[in-house]
């Protein structure tokens, strides 16, 4: 596990969440700068998935193999999930849910770090 | 809260448009964080703490088909998601006290222990929040 990524992750995961709370409460729905900084969140989330599984191969610490994939697969699936459900609906809600997506992948990742440590 | 394009579209197509879709969405993120924190419970440790991690099992339970019921338009679907959202209240509420009189019975915790604390009491906030959407989008009789 690569302990700076993954507050990287987080911090970024944050900001869209804000971003897209703003963006609720200003009334518009998702814009195209957002949903591509979602996009390169999502990229790295997928580097960040590949690493942890990697790192869990090799470690010989007490961690709980499927807690961590577990958390691992959500923490990709989350983003294009939310998505998806979100951009569907035509209105400020869209980014209602884009902004509960973001912030579970926050949690998930920043729960990733605490079962590995 | 809800906007006018919600507003005309009340209730019949309304329960997931709008708010709907984000209170869904909430709603899937907890069925799926609470399915898999029981499954793996149940799977790895069920002797340590038995009575909580049923009751983990039955909350994720709750969530999921509290989930599918809001996303499910018609009045059945109304119906099955009151009566899960109220489960989901009275759960949170009884093992919440339960986890504050009696420590030792739940050594372990569940998304409902402490009124959902683990969880920044979103399991709180949750069903009443839920109740008040789907007294918004009930049924016209």
């Amino acid at each position: 596990m690569v302990d700076v990524l993954v507050w990287v992750l987080a911090g970024a995961a944050l900001l869209l969440a804000v971003w897209a709370l703003a963006g609720a409460v200003r009334n518009v729905r998702p814009s195209g700068p957002q949903l591509a900084g979602m996009a390169v969140l999502e990229v790295a989330l997928l580097v960040q998935a590949v690493i942890g599984m990697v790192a869990l191969a090799r470690t010989d610490r007490p961690v709980s193999t499927a807690t961590f994939v577990g958390y691992l697969v959500a923490s990709v699936l989350l983003l294009p999930a939310g998505t998806l459900w979100g951009i569907a609906d035509r209105s400020r809600w869209g980014n209602g849910v884009i902004a509960i997506a973001c912030f579970a992948v926050a949690v998930v990742v920043l729960r990733l770090l605490q079962i590995w440590s | 809260m809800v906007s006018d394009v919600d507003r005309e579209q009340l209730p019949a197509q309304a329960r997931r448009s709008g708010f709907g879709r984000v209170l869904i969405a909430a709603y899937a993120v907890f069925a799926l964080s609470a399915s898999a924190r029981a499954g793996v419970q149940l799977a790895t440790e069920f002797g340590s703490a038995p009575l909580a991690y049923v009751l983990s099992a039955f909350a994720a339970a709750v969530y999921v088909v509290a989930t599918a019921a809001l996303a499910t338009s018609g009045r059945r679907g109304w119906l099955v998601a009151v009566t899960a959202v109220l489960v989901e209240l009275v759960g949170v509420l009884t093992v919440g006290t339960f986890t504050l009189v009696d420590r030792a019975a739940f050594p372990d915790a569940t998304v409902w222990s402490v009124y959902g604390r683990g969880y920044g009491f979103v399991p709180l906030v949750l069903p009443v929040i839920g109740l008040w959407w789907l007294h918004r989008t009930r049924p016209s009789a």
